[in-house]
């Protein structure tokens, strides 16, 4: 067996590291009440069922996960105090801390996480399913005791046990009755800093202080309120006049956090985005020419002006990238940036020399062919992202015409049928390149009907075998070997052309302090923020 | 003696200001490739360019050329707007004649008809039509119809009900004129003022329609509109007026100029607003 964290180095290490983070460490004042604006207003507060953005916002306030990370994706205890990873990388054994209880008064126990992961993470979290696919038993030698028992290697897992990723349930609770419809999703129990005490639909959602809470002296806010307010000037207007006090995630549009960030009493927070990175992509319908060539595709990510799209669309939150895998990872190895650098100042030119070789000379009236292309219908940003795709593309003689089509509908074209030309998405990296890059190009992920894959229908086996091989790779210098070459492959292959990644900005009161001090941000727990 | 109908419309100022404006508008529409050569979506310079500072009304966030969005915009915004009530009245009229015409069940049957589409929210309605046949000129010209012909059909179905006992009439089916023969020759010749009044207000309708469906991004995506300029400078109302407000007041203009003009069609037509 071979120890790879040891409980007495870390214990206090998620605290010094949030006040260190904060800059000089001044005495944390208990009591306020935080007010955060969270866009739209979530459909449940069921976070082991629903990966939907707002959910994640607001549960994770409420459930605890096995471990926490520091912003260099690095795990740190949580309900878990210690864990040990064997040497064949087939058990994880994790100690458990003792004297934790749930909102309810009852006591956290090892069944409570065998529950959670064995019935509810794999059987129905949209990405647990596959991240604790390998996960085949989780046995419980005592209370304080839990062993995964893993089929193959899983090194990825160990990124995925936070409280957002994977919320640890009470089994008292949810075990009765069927998980999918259960009635605590909406009135959440768990272990976390904040309660649960009352949904107001529309209106706000109310979180009390947790008085019996494990981590000594925490949480310092007194409540939570998480405020729905549907109309973006309004969000905005209630930051500037302090009375909200945190929104994220776009709830605020860039050129307005442009504006609140001159406002003496706002600040701009670009960390923790970490275990999300987000990286905008064109795609190309890989099996339908002329996207089978892969000097066409490789043309339009040479017409692709990055920094003109940073700056004038995305209003300066962004930078830019060519590959899938978010320089968010650099400091864990798994980022390259020795890869075809397509962002270069003559890359008009490149792109017209690529698409004469490619067989498509300019016709008579300068233009080589015709494509659609299916504006991502995602709101403003990405309306005028791909109206100017379409600017770009007649740079380089395709003529193409726009198409926008509700959320439903086109998600249908591009992850069903197939039916289209160019389109554009973002993924988001997650906290590990087997759960959020893969499925973006990995053959396996060619699964019509699953939204957010492989919708490209790039299939190249060299590729395949890499991200397998890294998969149960547990050796960090040796995966970081086999990714630079998987990032070599696909981005000199282009069947998706990766333009920038999306730095979300979120808007802070300065009177809120150590809000943002994890890689999940607003998916963290707020345990340690607190009011001057 | 009564002026001539001429005379009475030119001479009121409001249908002077109205058809001026209209004028400018429709010769901005018909030139606009030669009095705004940019393409109103190419990126022709810097962003948030200010109104005469190198481009005559600026540039938008993706430094497009607003006047060119404004001449091209009017061209597809008056052009959706015409199409559509064409295809409004042509159909509202057949529907509201035939009712009229034949009276009893028929009348009976497409009236409910009718008042089941006037139910609907209209605004609603198009907005659901849009989203349902995805966006597009063909999807949006659609959409505005079938929200704008229940009154068509009500007013052409009155008018047809009061003149088909008028003795004219009745002397057309004692000469034993066919009913098709009765209804286009006779009966809707003479319906036609209060048709061309309720169309040409109907045109007003339709652009504001046309606006708000391209504001909320269901217009079509390939056409440049005034609503769209408006929808898309929206954001940036507290740093960029001119974005939201040059495409505004060219459609509060346009949409006045048609309901003074149409009022005064309305003046000059109606005999009892005659004065000798």
């Amino acid at each position: 067996m071979r120890l790879v964290k040891s409980l007495a180095l870390f214990a206090g290490l998620g605290l010094s590291a949030a006040a260190l983070l904060a800059g000089p460490a001044s005495a944390q004042k208990r009591g306020g009440t935080l007010v955060q604006i969270t866009q739209p207003e979530p459909p449940s507060l069921g976070s082991y069922i629903s990966t939907a953005n707002p959910v994640g916002q607001v549960a994770s306030k409420i459930y605890d996960g096995l471990l926490e990370y520091d912003f260099n994706l690095k795990p740190l205890p949580s309900l878990a105090e210690s864990w040990v990873v064997s040497e064949d990388g087939k058990t994880v054994t994790f100690k458990l801390r003792s004297g934790v209880k749930f909102h309810d008064g009852k006591p956290f126990t090892s069944a409570d996480v065998q529950f959670t992961f064995m019935e509810v993470l794999k059987k129905v979290h949209p990405r647990g399913i596959n991240t604790f696919s390998e996960v085949t038993a989780v046995d419980t030698p005592d209370p304080q005791t839990v062993v995964f028992r893993l089929n193959r290697p899983a090194p990825y897992m160990m990124a995925a046990l936070s409280g957002y990723e994977s919320p640890i349930l009470p089994k008292h609770v949810f075990s009765q009755g069927d998980i999918r419809t259960h009635q605590n999703a909406n009135t959440p129990i768990g272990t976390g800093p904040f309660k649960f005490v009352e949904w107001r639909r529309g209106e706000f959602v109310r979180l009390d202080r947790n008085a019996d809470y494990w981590k000594p002296g925490k949480p310092y806010l007194d409540r939570i309120v998480v405020r729905f307010i549907g109309d973006t000037g309004t969000r905005a207007a209630a930051l500037e006049k302090g009375e909200a006090h945190v929104a994220g995630f776009g709830a605020v549009p860039y050129n307005d956090v442009k504006k609140l960030e001159k406002l003496p009493n706002i600040r701009i927070e670009t960390k923790g985005y970490e275990m999300l990175s987000p990286v905008v992509e064109l795609m190309f319908n890989t099996k339908k020419p002329p996207f089978d060539n892969a000097k066409v595709r490789q043309a339009i990510s040479y017409a692709i002006d990055r920094k003109f799209v940073i700056d004038n669309i995305w209003f300066g939150f962004g930078k830019p990238t060519n590959g899938p895998i978010s320089s968010n990872f650099a400091p864990t190895g798994l980022y390259t940036a020795d890869v075809t650098n397509y962002n270069v100042p003559d890359g008009v030119e490149r792109a017209n020399k690529l698409l004469d070789e490619a067989g498509f000379p300019r016709k008579a009236d300068g233009t080589r062919f015709e494509i659609t292309h299916d504006i991502t219908p995602y709101g403003e940003e990405w309306r005028r992202f791909g109206e100017y795709t379409q600017q770009a593309l007649a740079k380089i003689g395709i003529k193409a015409s726009l198409r926008y089509e509700d959320v439903a509908t086109w998600l249908k074209r591009i992850y069903t049928d197939y039916d289209y030309d160019v389109s554009s998405n973002h993924l988001f990296n997650l906290a590990d390149p087997v759960l959020g890059v893969h499925r973006a190009f990995h053959s396996r992920f060619i699964r019509p009907g699953t939204v957010f894959v492989n919708g490209v229908r790039w299939s190249n086996p060299r590729a395949d075998e890499l991200m397998d091989r890294a998969t149960i790779e547990p050796d960090a210098k040796k995966r970081a070997e086999l990714y630079a070459e998987v990032q070599k492959i696909v981005v000199a292959e282009a069947p998706l052309a990766w333009t920038h990644e999306i730095s979300f900005a979120t808007v802070l009161d300065k009177r809120y302090r150590d809000v943002i001090v994890s890689p999940l941000g607003l998916f963290s727990s707020f345990d340690s923020a607190w009011r001057e | 003696m009564t002026k001539p109908f001429w005379f009475r419309f030119l001479t009121n100022l409001r249908v002077l200001f109205g058809l001026t404006w209209l004028a400018l508008v429709i010769i901005g529409a018909i030139a606009a490739p030669l009095i705004a050569p940019l393409d109103p979506f190419a990126i022709s310079g810097q962003p948030f360019v200010r109104p005469f500072d190198g481009f005559l009304f600026g540039t938008d966030s993706l430094g497009r050329s607003v006047w060119s969005g404004l001449v091209h915009g009017a061209r597809t915004t008056l052009l959706i707007a015409v199409i559509a009530t064409l295809v409004a009245v042509a159909f509202g009229g057949l529907i509201g004649a035939l009712a009229g015409f034949y009276g009893g069940r028929i009348d009976n049957v497409l009236m409910r008809v009718t008042e089941f589409f006037q139910t609907i929210p209209s605004f609603i309605f198009a907005i659901l039509l849009v989203a349902v046949l995805a966006p597009s000129a063909t999807s949006v010209v659609i959409a505005i119809a079938t929200v704008s012909w229940p009154p068509i059909a009500r007013i052409v179905r009155g008018e047809v009900m009061s003149l088909r006992s008028r003795e004219f009439v009745q002397a057309a089916i004692t000469l034993g004129e066919g009913d098709f023969e009765i209804l286009f020759r006779q009966v809707l010749p003479n319906a036609l003022s209060p048709l061309i009044v309720t169309g040409s207000l109907l045109v007003a309708t339709a652009i504001l329609t046309e606006s708000a469906l391209s504001f909320l991004g269901l217009g079509a995506p390939n056409f440049m509109s005034w609503g769209f300029m408006i929808g898309a400078g929206r954001s940036f109302l507290r740093d960029a007026w001119w974005l939201v407000a040059i495409p505004g007041i060219a459609i509060l203009l346009t949409v006045l100029s048609i309901n003074l003009v149409g009022e005064g069609l309305n003046d000059a037509l109606n005999p009892r607003l005659r004065t000798p």
